[in-house]
Parts: C-alpha cells; structure tokens; sequence
C-alpha cells in the first residue's frame, strides 16, 4: 500500500517535471526571441511578465517533485550521527510533518490572492492586461499539489516506520547529504 | 526577538527539518511572538510576488545550462585542452583540475554542478597516471568552488535578490577575486608541491602545436562566457536574458559534439526542475522571514545590541566572519547564505560597508564552507566520483585551499577594491 502510494506519486511528480521543464524552455526560447526582435527595432513587449508567471507556476509545480526527489535541504549533520535507524525514522517523520502543515499553511494563505482576483477579475496593470486568474489559479493549484503530496508521502511514511522497514522508509523520507545545491 | 530566532533557527535546523520549512517557521514564531499586527495575513501576495520575478527565472535558466553542458562531453575536451597548457607547473596536472574548474565557473551558476562536472573527468586520470588522491581531489573540490563566484552566479542572483543589490554589478564585482582566487590555488598547487613533490605528478611540457590545437576545445565555452557575460554589459540583455542566450548556447554546443537528443533534454529538463524547487523553497521562505523580521523591527533592536557590544566597524565584521567560518562547519552554501542574510546584511550595511562587497565577501566565506569538513558538499560531490578511499584523504588535501580562502577574506577586507574596481570602473 505504502510502496504503491509512493510509487505513484512519484510517477505524477516525474510527468509533472517534464511539463514544468518544458515550460522553461519555452520561456528561454521567448526571451531569446525577443532579444533578437529588440536588435531589429521589434519586441514581443512583456515578456518579463511571462517570464514571471512562467516562473511563479514552475515553481509551485515544481515542488512537489523536489520532495519526492528528496532534494529539499536539510542539515542531517544531528541526523547522521543518530545511530539507531529507528530515531532516525523518527526525525524523518517528525521533518515531513514539518513541511506538510507548513505548505498547508502557505497553500490556505495562498487562496485570498487568488479570491481577490475572481472576486475583482483583476488584471495586471501592464500593456497585457493579462487576467491575473489565469496565472494564478494554477500557480495555487501547483500549492495545493505540493501539499497533498506531502500528506500522502507523510501517511506513506507512517505506514513504513510502523511496519519497521526503515531502509524503504528512508528512501521514501530520507535526506542525502550529497543533495545538489546551488 | 534576536535570541529567538538564533536559538530557533538553529533548534529546528539540527532536527533536520527542511531550511526552507524552518525560515517559514520562524516567520510564522515572530508574527505570532514579536509583532502587534498579523503578519501571516500578507502571507500568500509575498509568496505570489517573490516567485512571480522575471529576475529569479534566471535561475532555471542558469541551471538549465549547466545540466546541458555536462551532458556534451565538453568537460573531457577542455580538460585535455588544459593538461597541455598548465601541466608543466610543479604538480602537473594538478592544475588543470584548478584551471578546467575556473573555466567552467565562468558558464556554471553552480560550485556543486562544477566540482561534479570536473571530478568525473579527472578522477579517471588520477588512478592511471598514478596520482596522489589527495591534493588531486582536495584541488577540484576547491576549484569547483568558484562556481558561485565567476558569473553567472546563482548565489550571486539569490543574494541580490533578497537584499535588493544590482546584480549585474555583483557579477562585475565576482569577476576579479573569481580569477585571483584560481591564481591563488594555483600558486597554493606549485607551492605544496615544491615542498613535497610527491603530493603532485609528474610535470609535462606538450609539443606548441599540440597546444595551440587544443585552443579550439577551449573556443565554446571561452565564446560562452563571453556571449553570457559580454550581452549583460554591452546593455543588450539582463541577467535573466542573457541566462537564454546561455541555454542557446549550450544546446548549440550540444549540436556540435554530438549528445542533442530528447532523452538528454529530458533529463537536463528534470534536474533543472528538481534544482530550481530546492532554491527557490528557501528563498521563499527567507523571503518571508525577511518580511516579518522588518515588521516586527528587527534593525532597532540590532541597533541596540551592536551598541551594547561597543565594538568598531571591523570588530563587528570580523565577528561575522569568524561566525560564518564556524557555521560554514556545519552548514551548506545557499542555506547559509539564506538563513543569515535576513540578520546579517542589515548589520554589515549599517555599519557603513558596500552590500555588493560584502555579497562577494559572502560568497568566499560561503565557497570555503563547501569544502571544510565535517559537512562540505564538495567534498562529498568529489568522494562520489572516486572509486575508493577514505574521504578523509579529500578533506585533508582541501586544506591548502582554505588557507587560500581565508586569505582571500584578509585581502578583501584590506582592499574593498578587489571587488569593487570593476563594478566602479563600469558605473
């Protein structure tokens, strides 16, 4: 069950990378033309704007996949010197619960910005006008997702430490010091 | 408030809960602790208005062009490029670990993609030419290091973005003791060596044809750099345009060496994915910790306690440096950089230091706590590409280097002007 959650999951968030991944390329493709426009004299005009919004929903989608990647940082120097992998299960389990509510905090925060939008059907003040709903309803939903991602992933985790299969939990939960950063 | 956030964020960092994660923590500790309004009411307009930022999509970019780059194999060429050009140095080929790392700093954003990039490519030759693994290995977790400092730097962009400071004018400002470090751990490289010629190789001087040859390895990513570097400062693009000419660039090279296909791409496209939602995790949540930091009058009460000190400008900074050496122990680049820009940067500025220098200053403290142990990325980036041994042996031959380093901080704080010539000389 527990096995079969994350699997999936972790398939959704892959799908959901090369989507987002996509996205950005895209994006640069624009912004170079537009550079090349601008040296003739033309321009797409806003494309700083569509980079920002390609931005704020590739990055809310994105997240998602950086937990089932484990790639979001943690400092596991206490971690590791933790011998018994019981308690090390247990801060795994203790650092998704961490970051399940707090993205549930941020998702519920989330939605007055885009309430205010609909409620107004504001648009951006800038020579697009862009309907600011329709960037900002999937830059919620990609909240959301991450959110619901890290429940289910928590659950997932749950079920493995209390079934003792620590090795799969700490795949599932785990954190790698080798974990590439900026 | 001071004390809270210290002790909390350290507190909640060493049960190994997510950075990002804890930042939002303390955000939401303030706002609950320190502050007359809600602050969390502003929450999700800050969380909108820092992801939806032109000037952070660079980020992807920039890690998109790194992820192509070390799938083209132009890695291997610039390293054989460069063993003719520097092996005759005391050390060998030494220092074209050093010299590959710096010329790929000058196209990767990242210290860690650029040590990785360089260890899979040296190491090999280390085992068969019959190397010493540690001053070869210790050299490439250092060179890698200057990733965040030669623009394009993703740390560079980070910090300009949190504390407001012009980013092309911290990358002009990366340029100088960018190069002046990679000449300093090459002297550093000489210089063990001459003392010990054991800890180094054989020293081999090429044919000048065979060099002059190997010049047209170097040409793509020397024309890289300059495409990047030269469109932001010839006033044709931004940082984050100029990140797009990069991507170009890379998929050009790609098409040129062979490797373009969409399975790459693929997987190029999920590593950038992965990289940038790590990022930009903390930088939203420093972002906010930021915000309510401000409400809740955090420079006041910094005023206070510099005052209650009673030290001098130099005193306070030397302070900050000798606590960024310390944490660097522990903790890694970007999280350091994140969790202590919110505190530190208000002080350094109201003491009357430049935030571009001290941004690059950062950024040598930070470089340094990638390769000091118990917890240095790089030296975990460069152990994974041995193929055995201790990682001790990495550590300890990453030691020169860090005296590299801390001179490096010495020079910056002693003359400003490393830094801040170019950035001046441009304005």
């Amino acid at each position: 069950m527990a096995e079969k959650l994350l699997s999936i999951l972790s398939r959704i968030n892959r799908t959901i990378a090369i989507a987002v991944g996509v996205l950005f390329l895209t994006c640069a493709g624009l912004v170079l033309i537009d550079i090349c426009l601008r040296r003739v004299g033309a321009s797409f005009g806003g494309t700083d704007e569509i980079s920002g919004y390609v931005m704020a929903i590739g990055t809310a989608w994105g997240m998602a996949f950086g937990l089932s990647e484990l790639s979001h940082i943690r400092i596991d120097f206490l971690r590791r010197s933790v011998g018994l992998p019981k308690w090390r299960a247990v801060l795994d389990l203790l650092s998704i619960f961490a970051l399940s509510s707090t993205v549930s905090i941020v998702a519920l925060k989330c939605w007055p910005v885009v309430e205010t939008t609909l409620r107004n059907s504001s648009t951006a003040n800038t020579p697009l006008e862009t309907p600011l709903a329709l960037v900002q309803l999937p830059w919620f939903a990609g909240w959301v997702w991450f959110a619901v991602t890290a429940w289910l992933t928590f659950v997932a985790g749950v079920l493995l430490v209390l079934r003792g299969e620590f090795t799969k939990s700490e795949q599932a939960i785990g954190a790698f010091p080798e974990g590439e950063t900026a | 408030m001071l004390s809270f956030v210290s002790v909390g964020l350290l507190g909640l960092l060493s049960l190994s809960i997510p950075v990002g994660i804890v930042l939002f923590l303390l955000g939401f500790g303030i706002d609950q602790f320190f502050s007359a309004f809600p602050l969390t009411r502003g929450l999700g307009s800050m969380v909108w208005s820092t992801s939806e930022n032109a000037a952070l999509i660079a980020i992807p970019f920039f890690v998109l062009l790194g992820e192509i780059l070390v799938r083209t194999g132009i890695a291997a060429r610039t390293y054989s490029a460069l063993d003719r050009w520097v092996s005759w140095l005391p050390g060998g080929l030494v220092h074209a670990n050093v010299a590959t790392a710096t010329m790929f700093s000058a196209t990767s954003g990242s210290s860690v993609a650029t040590a990785a990039t360089v260890a899979t490519v040296a190491m090999p030759q280390a085992d068969r030419l019959g190397y010493d693994p540690k001053l070869f290995s210790g050299a490439i977790a250092a060179g890698g290091t200057l990733g965040i400092m030669i623009p394009p730097s993703i740390n560079l962009i980070v910090y300009g973005f949190l504390t407001q400071t012009s980013i092309p004018q911290l990358f002009l400002a990366g340029l100088l003791p960018g190069i002046l470090l990679a000449l300093a751990f090459l002297a550093v490289t000489a210089i063990v060596c001459l003392i010990n010629p054991k800890l180094g190789g054989e020293r081999r001087t090429f044919p000048f044809r065979d060099m002059l040859l190997g010049l047209a390895d170097l040409l793509p990513i020397i024309l890289l750099f300059s495409a990047i570097i030269g469109s932001i400062y010839k006033g044709w693009a931004t940082p984050t345009e100029a990140a797009s000419v990069g991507v170009a660039g890379a998929l050009a090279i790609a098409a040129l060496f062979g490797g373009l296909n969409t399975r790459m791409i693929g997987e190029a496209l999920i590593g950038t994915v992965r990289v940038t939602a790590m990022i930009m995790l903390v930088v939203i949540g420093a972002s906010f910790l930021n915000f309510t930091l401000s409400a809740a009058g955090l420079s006041q009460e910094l005023r206070g306690f510099l005052e209650g000190l009673g030290f001098d400008p130099l005193q306070t900074l030397l302070v900050i440096v000798a606590m960024y050496i310390v944490l660097g122990f522990f903790i890694e680049t970007l999280s350091l950089m994140v969790i202590t820009i919110p505190i530190v940067v208000p002080i350094v500025i109201s003491l009357g230091y430049d935030p571009v220098w001290f941004g690059i200053l950062m950024i040598v403290l930070i470089e340094m706590a990638l390769i000091t142990p118990p917890v240095g990325l790089n030296l975990f980036v460069v152990q994974s590409a041995r193929r055995g041994g201790s990682i001790a042996e990495v550590m300890l031959g990453a030691i020169p280097y860090v005296l590299a380093m801390l001179a490096m901080v010495a020079a910056l704080i002693a003359l400003p002007q490393v830094a801040l010539y170019l950035p001046m000389a441009m304005r």
